[in-house]
């Protein structure tokens, strides 16, 4: 909401998004439309009966009516109240779940939107911020997405009792009237402009907040339990923790003592409206002889009219505020893609087809940098063969990998698959011809067969035990209780099992078998891998990869021996390139590297070891 | 969400008995201001009640113009002054509750704190306090429920106490003899109506529970819910699952899941049952007590009618009735909370009751000058609780200060237990660990911890700054951290930051904080174990991330630095450790082989078989 209001106008008006949330309720769940209506419907009833009934008794009581009378003017209002209360119970235990489904309709639409929006957004923080606050918009039941609801009920509910009311009140004086809806009116806007000094230091009310939710977590923080007991960090943490919260208290301290004088306006308008409400019935009444259940009818109706106006203006400001968070929703839906997808050509992935990508003349530059991480790339990869990138920690190896797949476009240049330019398809469509493994992972929690498979649906179970144990996860399927249809993780199922580094890894290996697609891409995630471990999975790769077109990315110069070629990427271009004994015939950088790496692990190495 | 077992009335008393204490003790001004607060909140309508009743009295019957302007200047000055107090005693009680919000959290991170570590860690403790959390948020359970309890009661008692009052004339007064309803007067039907609006206040509280029991039925469901929508829903904003989601087009999988999950549709369990017997009950517990208003009105009127009392003071005996049979529904109401919250706060509790399990000696650790410390871990084992695979096996080993030790081994082969066990983050399931021929766990525990410095594997910095960080306090010698950070190679980088070692570290306490990278993250990690100049200093792995050259430069580079200290190294990368003294291999937790490089290269086993695993690539030949 607040970075709502910093981006410019919102889209979408008040109006709009009303029309918008109505125009989905009438089209997905039309109950939620005409719950609203009748409890506004039936507020207003119920107000009336309320209004109406202890005066009507006392006349009774007061004219010394026949007891029947009595009787029946009580009868007429209990029973009616029976039925509006019960009946908006019952309503009132109904509402919440159409609006639940309708608020889960749109977060779905938002998270869909997110998920397949074109790559480079995901890294933008200015479509991460928007991203946040269309989800926040989205998050609960007090949210924009459905608090929507109950202010527009309440609209409704105020705007026809205010109608009402003045028909009601059209026999008394205007200026009675006016003097009402003026002391409304100006305590209302005084204490909205009071409130806003709450507005205006949000930002420095959730600094504190943050603060303090943040030293409580890193408390609370398994991550950080070793360091905190081993370096004595708790006092530390303390001292902190306690001068941030004095700073709290301080400002709010200094909030409630600017928002009493709310009160204390709207204290003084009451006085003001009562008073006068006082003075004209009073006169009226005795100068008319009006009976006294007359004088608390006008004197309640004229409270009561005072709440309607009170209420209205509360509603349109709550309107209004909802109806940025929507329009922030709804300009999130509409994000503009860089990326083409259904309008894009269609491309089906053929497993035996020869696939040939070409980078031609490919510079990238991340955006907001100095300059470009991939200089002017020029690179075929022919069909079947086995590609290997390699390069120092920063050298550009990941970005060329996620411009080959389509997760960049490039900044100069243009890559191809077999001679086409891959912006003309779907790119959804290009995305099918990986299998990938990449350094982060997504894994699913559900069970692992579907992680396997990468589908809830449609599970081939051989495919999945023959993946699984191509990958070198036979042995720990067997030991799961319940197989393949165990669930990994927690964050859903209680009973998931968490994985280890090296199981995930194997894990990814086999999905990536599971989808079985021409082209292969792996970037070297044997980071945190013991020697052993690591050496395997380079020999699974090895035997994976044959015969199919593949790209191996690694910063272990030596590991990709058994690749066809061998780029060396250093500063963002191809530094040299041939197959490994070419290489290290040529005596460039990376001999030279290879050399240095060698060096710990050749016998008598150790007097440039020691240093 | 909580346990299911059914708590007696004597227990929930106590546990929520329990948390007020807490809660008393911790924000005793929370509790006083919503004391007060409360009361007067509860009383203050009376007065309006009583004046409203006076004045329509005298309208309704002589008329006096004098005494209708005195109730109607007391009616509106007691209105503006009771506003008043009310106003500030309300913002006074905002206050304190708007700062007891964010800090009620503070007693779990607390207690976390305070923990064992093997407690900290234990499955059972991270799930009852993701419980406890989720439960507080959900709907306020546990703790902050108490709050809500205290100013309930103190609203429904003081609201009766006033209802009560202005009651009791309804019943005193006498319809006059020769009234044909004069019958009213005797004390029978005063015993009629209270029973009728306990009986009223009962029916609709049993129809209210009875609604309730569906939602406790579907609490498991609703549960199960918010996890799956938190997961799936959250999938697409989280940053490493970015490139998998469109590689495997992972939006497709969850779509279809989350359209099989119906726990929050029309059609789910609640809302059919909300459409039912749920909302008819409710209907029913709220028509009950609009037919027991029925009988009040019908009984005030009767008695006004036949001239008991004027017409005004119905209006102020309805209120007034009305308002008793409400607070005292509250009252009972509240029964059924305090219940459902002791459920809650049984987890909370559990939570909180989890003991001290580790021995604590009180020796202190006699500080040597010259460092002449010596360990031995004798014939030690370790299971990790709850777990049947001992993650280390008989290991026994002694070193002394000024050695170098590094250890190696695979994933999983008890490495970094050891190392856990040393600095007694654990106590071992078998056997002892002695320093210098007295077992560790007869030392303080503060004490003992202060001989060593470890940098581990996932090391953590605090945002704050960057001195501090170092000395891991918040007032500290800015010589001593400054040298600290040039000898571990961030000079540099420590030059080039305005504020020096004034300099936040990440943005969530100063905006103008500074992002620093994995290396220098590491560096100033190390930094922070060469400002505690503790005798041992244990490196696990820091630099996985970094390529082989870079983790072979850090530890050569630290070795200096360590001085005549004892260090221990631990890496999977062979070698990063070969200068050491000594080096101990571990497999499947136990210690398998000993000796230097050169003495274990040259013998098969499993550090020969490391070696070659990763020597393999840099053999001239390649095969």
């Amino acid at each position: 909401m607040e970075k709502a209001k910093q981006r410019n106008k919102p889209k979408y008006t008040m109006w709009k998004n009303a029309v918008f949330m109505m125009a989905l309720a009438w089209k997905q769940h039309k109950s939620v439309l005409i719950l609203c209506i009748v409890s506004a419907l039936l507020a207003v009833i119920l107000n009336l009966i309320e209004l109406f009934l202890a005066p009507m008794i006392l006349q009774k009581v007061e004219m010394s009516a026949p007891l029947v009378q009595l009787f029946e003017v009580i009868a007429v209002f209990v029973f009616s109240l029976l039925l509006v209360r019960g009946v908006q119970a019952y309503i009132n235990e109904n509402t919440l779940f159409g609006r639940v489904y309708l608020r889960l309709l749109l977060v779905r639409r938002a998270d869909e939107k997110f998920a397949s929006t074109s790559f480079p957004n995901t890294e933008n923080p200015e479509i991460l911020k928007h991203a946040e606050s269309a989800s926040r918009a989205l998050s609960n039941n007090r949210a924009a997405g459905e608090a929507i609801w109950e202010t527009l009920t309440d609209l409704g509910k105020n705007f026809l009792g205010f109608l009402l009311y003045l028909m009601l009140l059209s026999t008394v004086d205007p200026v009675l009237l006016v003097v009402t809806t003026l002391a409304a009116l100006v305590s209302y806007f005084t204490s909205k402009r009071l409130n806003e000094w709450g507005y205006r230091h949000r930002e420095e009310e959730s600094r504190y907040q943050k603060k303090i939710a943040y030293i409580q977590s890193r408390k609370e923080d398994l991550q950080f339990a070793k360091d905190i007991r081993i370096f004595c960090i708790a006092p530390w943490l303390d001292d902190v923790y306690t001068s941030v919260v004095k700073m709290y208290r301080k400002f709010h301290a200094r909030a409630q003592c600017i928002y009493i004088w709310t009160d204390i306006i709207h204290i003084f308008m009451t006085f003001l409206r009562s008073g006068l409400s006082y003075l004209y019935l009073l006169d009226l009444t005795l100068r008319e002889g009006l009976p006294a259940s007359t004088f608390l009818l006008y004197f309640s109706a004229i409270g009561g009219f005072a709440n309607w106006i009170t209420g209205l203006l509360d509603d349109f400001s709550r309107l209004h505020k909802q109806s940025i968070d929507l329009s922030v929703v709804r300009e999130f839906y509409e994000l503009p893609e860089q990326f083409r997808f259904e309008e894009g050509e269609k491309l089906e992935p053929v497993l035996d087809k020869a696939y040939e990508i070409q980078l031609r003349h490919v510079s990238f530059r991340y955006p907001g940098a100095e300059s470009d991480t991939l200089q002017d790339i020029c690179l075929t990869i022919r069909p079947g063969e086995k590609l290997a990138v390699v390069g120092l920690n920063g050298a550009g190896k990941t970005t060329l990998v996620k411009l080959i797949c389509g997760l960049y476009d490039p900044t100069q240049g243009e890559v191809l698959l077999n001679g086409v330019d891959i912006r003309r398809y779907d790119r959804r469509d290009y995305y099918r011809h990986f299998s990938a493994v990449f350094q982060q992972f997504s894994i699913l929690s559900s069970t692992l067969a579907e992680n396997v498979a990468q589908s809830a649906d449609e599970v081939d179970w051989d495919r999945v035990q023959a993946c699984l144990e191509k990958a070198g996860l036979a042995q720990m399927v067997t030991r799961l209780p319940q197989g393949l249809n165990t669930h990994i993780g927690r964050e859903v199922y209680e009973d998931g099992i968490e994985l280890s580094g090296g199981e995930i890894q194997r894990l990814m290996l086999a999905r990536a078998l599971y989808k079985n697609a021409p082209l292969i891409l792996l970037d070297e995630p044997t980071a945190a891998l013991d020697p052993i471990a690591e050496s395997e999975l380079y020999q699974k790769y090895n035997d994976f990869t044959l015969g199919r077109t593949s790209v191996f990315i690694s910063h272990r110069l030596a590991s990709t021996r058994f690749c066809d070629r061998i780029l060396f990427i250093e500063n963002g271009v191809i530094a040299e390139q041939g197959s490994h004994e070419q290489l290290l015939q040529k005596g460039g950088h990376y001999a030279e590297l290879f050399a240095i790496q060698s060096r710990y692990y050749q016998e008598g190495g150790m007097e440039n070891g020691e240093l | 969400m909580a346990n299911s077992k059914k708590a007696s009335l004597r227990e929930v008393m106590h546990l929520n008995n329990r948390a007020f204490k807490i809660l008393y003790h911790k924000y005793p001004r929370l509790f006083l201001s919503g004391g007060l607060y409360q009361s007067l909140h509860a009383l203050s309508p009376y007065v309006g009640i009583y004046l409203s009743a006076q004045l329509i009295n005298e309208l309704a019957g002589t008329r006096n113009v004098e005494r209708l302007q005195t109730w109607v200047l007391a009616a509106l000055c007691s209105a503006a002054v009771l506003a008043f107090l009310e106003a500030v005693l309300q913002r006074w009680q905002t206050y304190e509750y708007n700062v007891a919000r964010e800090d009620i959290n503070s007693i779990y991170a607390q207690k976390m704190i305070e923990m064992d570590f093997s407690c900290v860690v234990s499955s059972k403790t991270q799930e009852d306090f993701s419980q406890i959390r989720q439960n507080a948020n959900w709907a306020g359970w546990g703790f902050p429920r108490i709050r809500d309890f205290f100013n309930s009661i103190l609203q429904s008692v003081f609201s009766a106490c006033g209802a009560v009052a202005l009651t009791i004339s309804l019943f005193t007064a006498r319809i006059p003899v020769q009234n044909s309803f004069a019958f009213l007067n005797h004390p029978f039907f005063a015993i009629l109506m209270l029973g009728m609006m306990l009986a009223a206040i009962f029916l609709s509280a049993c129809c209210n529970n009875r609604a309730s029991v569906y939602w406790i039925q579907y609490a498991q469901q609703a549960k199960f819910g918010n996890r799956f929508f938190s997961f799936f829903g959250g999938l697409s904003m989280d940053r490493h699952r970015a490139m998998d989601l469109r590689m495997y087009d992972q939006e497709q999988v969850c779509r279809s899941y989350v359209r099989r999950n119906k726990s929050f549709t029309p059609g789910s369990f609640i809302a059919r049952k909300a459409k039912g017997p749920m909302g008819m009950l409710c209907a029913v517990g709220v028509m009950t007590s609009v037919a027991f208003t029925g009988a009040i009105y019908l009984f005030t009127c009767i008695k006004a009618w036949a001239g008991a009392f004027a017409v005004g003071s119905v209006t102020q005996y309805i209120g007034a009735f009305t308002k008793l049979s409400g607070s005292i529904g509250q009252l009972f109401n509240l029964v059924g909370d305090l219940r459902g919250n002791a459920a809650f706060l049984r987890t909370t509790f559990d939570f909180l009751d989890i003991p001290h399990e580790m021995y604590q000696g009180s020796l202190t650790v006699e500080k040597r000058s010259d460092c002449k410390y010596e360990i031995e871990f004798r014939d030690v084992s370790f299971r990790y609780p709850g777990s049947e695979v001992y993650a280390l096996r008989h290991a026994s080993m002694k070193f002394r200060v000024g050695e170098r030790l590094a250890i190696v081994g695979r994933n999983g082969s008890g490495k970094t237990t050891f190392v856990k066990l040393l600095c007694r983050l654990y106590d071992p399931t078998e056997g002892e660990i002695l320093l210098n021929g007295i077992n560790i766990r007869k030392y303080d525990y503060a004490e003992y911890m202060s001989i060593f410095s470890i940098v581990f594997q996932d090391f953590k910095l605090l945002a704050f700054g960057l001195g501090e960080n170092v000395a891991a306090k918040s007032k500290y010698n800015r010589m001593r951290a400054e040298s600290c950070l040039r000898q571990a190679g961030f000079g540099e980088r420590l030059d080039a930051l305005e504020k020096g070692l004034d300099t936040y570290l990440y943005r969530e306490f100063d905006e103008k904080g500074v992002e620093i990278s994995g290396g220098e993250a590491q560096k100033i990690a190390l930094a922070r174990a060469l400002y505690k100049d503790a005798p041992f200093i244990i490196l696990d792995e820091p630099t996985a991330a970094l390529d082989p050259i870079a983790e072979s430069e850090v530890y050569t580079k630290f070795n200096e630095l360590v001085g005549d200290k004892t260090a221990i190294y631990i890496s999977h990368r062979l070698s990063s450790c070969r200068f050491c003294d000594t080096i101990a291999v571990f497999e499947e937790g136990a210690i398998v082989q000993r000796g230097t490089h050169e003495e274990l290269v040259a013998q098969p086993g499993e550090y020969a078989e490391l070696w070659n695993a990763q020597a393999q690539y840099y053999r001239k030949n390649g095969e």
